[in-house]
């Protein structure tokens, strides 16, 4: 009886925050992908012959995003009917773009207008029980090229 | 060569669909599956568990409670408890291989039980709380019923094959958090065929006390000191986590059975024997 | 010190490779950050604690491969990456590796 009551407070108050922080976060995701929509993000290997920066560095952003109760468990509801585990989908998608704003922002520290480059990285250290993800965590990197007519 | 970042749209990789609804598909598709499973299953388990002889049955209870106390005023009272439950036992079309043991445990616990093999559990603490020797039939001839209808067996066996079934499931999901759901899920519908064989057990108890005093007056005692325990507890879990149905309902039920009948409901109290007088 | 993702530097010539070099780290989370991570299990949201660990442990891989290159002479390393394992519950392997180069003067 206990455990159920608790279950179901701990499902709310996912749910709840959950959905709070998600569109908050989504938010403010938006907002500054506009604000950094100068720098470009190119993932080619090598930037083409012509284009000569004054100077050129290593830039990573990461990030290590939690998903709720809530989602936890219409995952794990989702492992018996099998399919498409949305509760995850957002999950990712805001670790990805977070650590690729992040990237940015290094780079428009360094004065960069182009990232080259750029590779994901994504892994899980913190494993809750069961192997169930609890948290994904996610490294953006690539080069930054610091173009000429710009002061660094 | 020519560089841009054009906007991408939103929600490309990421479903717009509102997570409720997700979460509403899938708990409504996991009790509609654990309902089949343990519907199934159990009822499967009961026909096949109800075709074990009975002898059987006996040879996995084993030896329970052979080991007659040493006290004599213990061993008094199982043998007025055994020759009641005879008693009973008469009226209610047992197979012969069926032999009913009733056994006396002195403990404080309010609650009499039927096992494998035919043995009936009596505790000093339901004894004790006895007002006459009918209300007293009536908790042996359910009990006797419960072993008649071989429920003992037939629990045992859905439990263990729905357990079986749940497990592989959530062996599969790997996932604690899927486990609880099952697990509950499972636990309620396996309530809900106990509270059915209860039920079952009423009718056919109460039949047999008609049978053995001529009239069901004090039948229902027993329902009544079990309402007024339960009022005691004011955590009372609601009757669909319960094994037992509502008290209030079970006497009821027992009135239902006593008109469709006609058994009389007044009739003379027989009161209890001496030695059947406990206290602590 | 030049680090660059890039196989090649624009405008520039490699005069010289030194090889692979490498920076690993293995960091665990301490139980107060466990315990933080907990709670946010539920409430979602990201885990400040553990991305500072992500961060402390890239920054320090990365520092490990620039002194294998700076004890082989380099004064670059191209074509970085970076790889993250778990090696036991609560731990992670940051793993940094790159080319050693010696480039030409900057023009």
């Amino acid at each position: 009886m206990i455990d159920i009551i608790i279950f179901i407070i701990l499902l709310v108050l996912g749910y709840g925050f959950g959905r709070l922080l998600e569109t908050s976060h989504y938010r403010s995701i938006l907002r500054r992908e506009q604000a950094f929509r100068g720098i470009l993000l190119i993932a080619t290997r090598t930037p083409p012959p012509d284009l000569i920066p004054r100077k050129i560095q290593l830039v990573a952003g990461n990030v290590v995003i939690s998903v709720d109760y809530f989602k936890r468990f219409l995952a794990s509801l989702r492992n018996i009917f099998g399919g498409r585990v949305q509760s995850y989908e957002s999950l990712l998608d805001r670790a990805r773009r977070e650590a690729i704003l992040r990237m940015k922002a290094e780079a428009r520290a360094l004065g960069a207008d182009m990232v080259f480059n750029i590779k994901l990285e994504t892994a899980s250290i913190y494993k809750g029980h069961k192997n169930t993800i609890g948290a994904v965590e996610v490294l953006a990197y690539g080069t930054a090229c610091v173009p000429h007519n710009r002061e660094a | 060569m020519e560089y841009e970042n054009p906007e991408i749209p939103e929600g490309i990789n990421v479903s717009r669909e509102h997570p409720l609804k997700e979460f509403a598909v899938l708990v409504g598709g996991t009790v509609a599956l654990i309902l089949a499973i343990v519907l199934i299953l159990g009822w499967l388990a009961e026909s096949i568990a109800t075709r074990i002889p009975f002898s059987y049955e006996q040879e996995i209870a084993g030896d329970i409670g052979h080991d007659v106390s040493d006290n004599p005023a213990q061993a008094a009272i199982e043998r007025e408890l055994q020759s009641l439950a005879e008693g009973l036992a008469k009226h209610m079309q047992l197979p012969p291989e069926m032999r009913i043991r009733v056994h006396y445990v002195d403990d404080d616990t309010v609650n009499a039980f039927a096992t494998l093999g035919g043995h009936v559990i009596m505790f000093r603490g339901l004894l004790e709380k006895m007002p006459n020797e009918n209300a007293l039939a009536m908790v042996l001839a359910h009990e006797i019923a419960h072993v008649r209808h071989r429920d003992p067996i037939v629990s045992l066996g859905r439990g263990v094959v729905v357990g079986l079934a749940l497990a592989a499931i959530t062996g599969v999901s790997g996932s604690n958090l899927s486990d609880s759901v099952f697990g509950s899920a499972g636990t309620l519908t396996a309530l809900s065929f106990s509270r059915n064989q209860e039920r079952a057990a009423d009718t056919s108890a109460v039949a047999a006390v008609a049978a053995h005093y001529g009239h069901v007056n004090g039948a229902t005692a027993v329902f009544d000191l079990f309402s007024r325990l339960e009022a005691e507890h004011p955590l009372k879990p609601p009757e669909f986590m319960a094994s037992h149905p509502n008290s209030s309902g079970r006497r009821d039920g027992i009135a239902e059975q006593a008109d469709l009948h006609d058994w009389p409901t007044e009739g003379i109290l027989t009161p209890l024997p001496q030695v059947l007088q406990v206290s602590e | 010190m030049l680090i660059s993702n890039l196989e090649i530097v624009p405008g520039r010539q490699v005069l010289k490779h030194l090889g692979l070099v490498q920076g690993s780290t293995v960091r665990a989370k301490h139980v107060g950050r466990d315990i933080m991570a907990g709670l946010k299990n539920i409430f979602g949201g990201e885990l400040v604690g553990y991305t500072e660990l992500l961060n402390e442990s890239r920054e320090e891989s990365l520092g490990r491969m620039l002194e294998q290159a700076r004890a082989v002479g380099a004064n670059a390393v191209l074509n970085v990456r970076f790889t993250t394992s778990s090696v036991a519950q609560g731990a992670a392997e940051l793993f940094a590796y790159g080319t050693a180069v010696i480039l030409d003067d900057e023009a």
